[in-house]
């Protein structure tokens, strides 16, 4: 398929074409201060000048609480429900390159022989429409770790911004090409318009992945103090894990009364001590730097050699959202060493 | 500053006096204070004390970081306001004051978030409580760093925060309600701000009791409105206005403005503020004949 | 039964509690049968393997399938009232509805046993994975050489499966050893007084041609190997089931993990050279 124009203005079309034939079209908004992915009504409520929204858009396809079954107590025994879903198109706009590429690393763990059709449906009809980054801070680092603004992995659409206050558009998937083939009357035929320079992060020379891994799968660097010393600060807040597109853990709770109530799949975190708590009060991770040494084993041995996948797409909200400002690219460079 | 600070903590570590200094140091780019725990004497050269130094370390005191009690006694790197949540930690037997060596700091304001710094510090980017703040010489301590601030708080308490509060208190008690509900609804209930709070240190937090089921782990209204208030009634008398859950919270929830609610109506109540005085026990765990009940309505 | 058209896997099936044995004050089991007919006809498992089991409006909660699965119809589960759920499954009665989910994980590979002497060596609330295997090989008792049982619990009152223990103590073609530690014994006590390592050394099951399975308290099972070991038992002839908090069962929820190890989509059930192999993560 032939690169599309998409001028700017030509969203609030594309906004109504999308809902109007009953989807959602979810875009980096202002909200309390913030840039988050957020479902917008019209054009004017995106923000175009961040580097990434402070949520990652995993929320659209894994959300934050969700309802799996529901149960009620009846005459005769328990009435149980499972919960059917059945979502609407949803256009995420404004993705970056980086988290982009997550989608496939979340497939892979919710695929893995059992499938967790809460996503899967969800991914299936959600289409990823990047937007190259034009701007970027010093937590970005997805040239560390593989990508760069250039990626075009895990897109369904991926689009550059140019001089002329539009998009160059191009249909990454066969979703993505459908996609701009039903939306086709709010794109135009690419006439030349020339695209913004692009944003790239310079690559942290100490830091090399496959040394990482290599080092992780030695079983002896439980035991080795780097672990403490670099991340004992670490307070345990779990945010790291909460804005990270690619974290996947979560709890399971009952809510309700005693007579009716539902089964909830809630984000949890690993960074938490109730996390490995076992009933009878033993915590194999009753440290914290234990805690966030298995986050950094679930990132760069677990998900690389599990699930085939990248565990850290480099987007840098981890960084940024730290309160004691634990940098997992310093840890890194550390364990390339 | 920084010379006086690393030398007296070189000292402390090569007597043996303390044996973690716990402060302040740069991240790697140099743009960003990160805490440090300095072991060896000749790393003292690591710490730093700028206006970047936000965080209130006093959280690696409590009980809830075992691995760092078991390096040894403790030196901190603190500030006025740190120091008051310090004494709180001690008032509340949380924390014996022989078993910590304060090194306090003499402090000319922070940043309200790292990220504001454009290398200087100006009102616009410092936290209400730096505005008001009484204890810029640092009031307990066993050594003080830095020279004597001049500094003297506003008689009535001013900015963003307070006028925040003004501005809420005119409104109708639906419009309040309305307000909290809205700003609570984007909790994602990820317990940040108890995490970074020195003075939230229960080892079974009330969120993860579940027999019963205090408060529902869920982040839907619900859930959200019960974790929200429980954790500004958990703090009633005892917060500092310290500043760090706000900080921490990665939906820009305004929790200052709760806790310094909350602070306000306990000065009111009983003329007190903690952090001062590590004898004189918070108003919620006594009871005198002449406490004001008229918040009991 | 539930009209479902998702294929929702974190949905429990109804079973129905149709028999409560009270093993020790805090420890009960629970005969459980599906509802649906086709189900429980057909329900299949292999020794070893866990499922989660739900109390409505508490949650659920994972053991292993404590019977074995030569039992057709029915199958049980023993647990200990700890938390929330497990306290919300020890209020209710015969008759009352629970949920499952499972069976998940792998299994002991009885298959390649054949003709192996077995030596079951368990503490406490460890017994019922053991037992599942237990009454498998009991059940297909020809295809097994000797079978050794060492069972050690805290006291007398904390064993569980007593009237099972009473029967295979009569049975000629097993031998029991049962102990309780120091301290533990009443009056009439007629096993041994001694921790389950010291007692599995007095008994001294020959290695040759035998494999061993353990279940108890982490710190048990760390001298019950050390001891085989010094009995000449190889890591590779030393089986048994690890447990880790667990939510999902199914390789989502990412928090039974021991190192890179998912416990519930690649274990359970181990043997101790690969329990050594992996991470210090207990
Ligand atoms: S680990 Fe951090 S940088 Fe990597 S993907 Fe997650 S949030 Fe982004
Ligand atoms: S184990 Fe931790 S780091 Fe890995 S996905 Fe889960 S929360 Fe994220
Ligand atoms: S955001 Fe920072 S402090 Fe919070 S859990 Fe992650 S690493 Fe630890
Ligand atoms: S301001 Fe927040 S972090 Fe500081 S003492 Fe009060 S509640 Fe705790
Ligand atoms: S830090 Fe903010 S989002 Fe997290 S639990 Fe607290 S109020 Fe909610
Ligand atoms: S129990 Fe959820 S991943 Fe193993």
């Amino acid at each position: 398929m032939a690169d599309k124009y998409l001028k700017k203005e030509a969203l609030e079309k594309l906004i109504a074409a999308v809902s109007s034939s009953g989807g959602c079209f979810i875009a980096p908004t202002t909200d309390a201060r913030q840039v988050v992915f957020k479902s917008v009504e019209k054009a004017a409520d995106i923000t175009h000048d961040y580097v990434l929204a402070r949520n990652s858009y995993k929320e659209f396809v894994f959300p934050q609480t969700e309802v799996v079954a529901t149960f009620a107590v009846r005459q005769h025994g328990i009435g149980l429900t499972g919960k059917e879903v059945a979502p609407k198109e949803t256009v995420i706009f404004g993705a970056r390159p980086c988290e982009a590429a997550s989608l496939s690393s979340l497939r892979a763990v919710f695929t893995w022989d059992f499938i967790d059709e809460f996503y899967t449906k969800r991914e299936d009809r959600t289409i990823v429409m990047t937007v190259a980054c034009t701007t970027g801070d010093e937590a970005c680092f997805c040239t560390t770790v593989g990508l760069s603004p250039e990626s075009t992995a895990g897109s369904d659409v991926y689009l550059k911004e140019t001089a002329d206050n539009g998009y160059l558009v191009q249909a990454i998937s066969e979703k993505g090409k459908a996609f701009v083939e039903k939306y086709a009357a709010v794109f135009e035929e690419q006439a030349g318009a020339k695209t913004k320079k692009l944003f790239m992060p310079e690559k942290i020379k100490g830091i090399d992945l496959a040394k990482i891994t290599g080092r992780l799968k030695n079983t002896g660097h439980y035991d080795e103090p780097v672990w403490a010393e670099l991340t004992r600060k670490c307070i345990g807040c779990g945010a790291c894990t909460y804005v990270c597109p690619t974290c996947h853990c979560f709890d399971m709770v009952d809510e309700g009364t005693a007579y009716e109530g539902e089964r909830r799949k809630n984000w949890d975190s690993c960074q938490y001590d109730s996390f490995t708590l076992h009933a009878s009060g033993h915590n194999p991770r009753d440290t914290q730097f234990k805690r966030w040494r298995n986050r950094f084993m679930c990132k760069f041995s677990i998900y690389p050699d599990k699930f085939a996948s990248k565990g850290c797409v480099g987007c840098g909200r981890c960084v940024r959202v730290c309160p004691v400002r634990l940098d997992i690219t310093e840890v890194m460079e550390e364990l390339s060493k | 500053m920084e010379n006086a600070l690393r030398k007296k903590a070189k000292e402390l570590l090569e007597s043996g006096e303390v044996k973690v200094v716990i402060g302040y140091g740069w991240n790697r780019a140099k743009t960003r204070a990160t805490p440090v725990f300095i072991t060896k004497p000749e790393e003292a050269d690591r710490l730093v004390f700028n206006p970047l130094c936000v965080n209130n370390l006093s959280v690696y005191l409590t009980r809830k970081f075992k691995d760092i009690a078991a390096l040894g006694r403790p030196a901190i790197v603190a500030k006025g306001c740190d120091i008051r949540n310090i004494v709180v930690l001690i008032t509340e037997a949380q924390l014996k004051r022989e078993n910590v060596y304060i090194i306090g700091m003499t402090c000319s304001g922070v940043v309200y978030r790292q990220e504001l710094w454009k290398g200087e510090l100006k009102p616009e980017i410092m936290p209400t409580k730096c505005g008001n703040c009484d204890v810029r010489n640092p009031h307990a301590a066993d050594a003080v760093i830095g020279a004597k601030s001049t500094f003297v708080p506003p008689d009535a308490p001013a900015g963003m925060v307070f006028n925040k509060i003004k501005e809420i208190d005119s409104k109708t008690q639906s419009e309040r309600w309305g307000f909290w509900i809205k700003e609570f609804s984007r909790c994602v209930k990820c317990y940040a701000c108890r995490q970074v709070c020195s003075l939230c240190y229960c080892e079974r937090c009330i969120t993860e009791k579940n027999m019963p089921q205090w408060i529902e782990t869920s982040a839907h209204p619900r859930g959200n409105l019960s974790w929200n208030l429980t954790r500004a009634m958990h703090l009633v008398g005892r917060c500092t206005f310290c500043g760090e859950c706000e900080r921490a919270c990665p939906v820009n929830i305004p929790l200052n403005l709760l806790n310094q609610k909350m602070i306000m109506v306990v000065k009111d109540s009983f003329d007190f503020k903690s952090g001062y005085d590590e004898k004189t026990h918070p108003p919620m765990i006594v009871f005198s004949p002449d406490d004001k009940e008229e918040f009991i309505k | 039964m539930t009209d479902n058209k998702m294929n929702n896997i974190y949905l429990p099936q109804l079973v129905t509690i149709e028999d409560i044995y009270d093993e020790t004050p805090d420890v009960r089991s629970y005969r459980l049968v599906f509802k649906d007919s086709t189900l429980r006809e057909g329900f299949d498992f292999k020794a070893g393997q866990f499922g989660l089991y739900s109390a409505f409006g508490l949650g659920e909660s994972t053991f292993c399938i404590a019977s074995s699965p030569t039992r057709k119809g029915y199958f049980q589960c023993t647990f200990r009232r700890a938390g929330r759920v497990t306290n919300g499954m020890a209020d209710l009665s015969i008759g009352d509805t629970m949920g499952f989910r499972g069976p998940y994980g792998n299994w002991f590979p009885l298959d390649q046993w054949k003709g192996k002497n077995m030596v079951f060596i368990a503490g406490g609330i460890g017994l019922p994975p053991v037992r599942s295997v237990i009454w498998n090989c009991l059940d297909r008792r020809e295809e097994f050489g000797r079978i050794t049982i060492v069972y050690g619990a805290r006291t007398v009152s904390d064993l569980v499966y007593k009237e099972e223990l009473a029967h295979w103590g009569k049975r000629a073609d097993v031998t029991l050893v049962q102990a309780v530690d120091p301290g533990g014994q009443t009056p009439d006590w007629t096993g041994k007084v001694g921790f389950v390592p010291t007692v599995l050394e007095q008994t001294a099951p020959a290695a040759e041609n035998s494999i061993a399975i353990t279940c108890g308290p982490p710190i048990m099972i760390k001298f019950v190997l050390a001891t085989l070991n010094k009995l000449g038992f190889r890591d590779e002839q030393v089986y048994t089931t690890l447990e880790n908090k667990m939510k999902c069962g199914v390789g989502k929820c990412g928090r039974c993990n021991v190192g890179d190890v998912y416990i519930c989509k690649e274990g359970p059930v181990y043997n101790a050279a690969e329990v050594k192999k992996m991470y210090n993560d207990f």
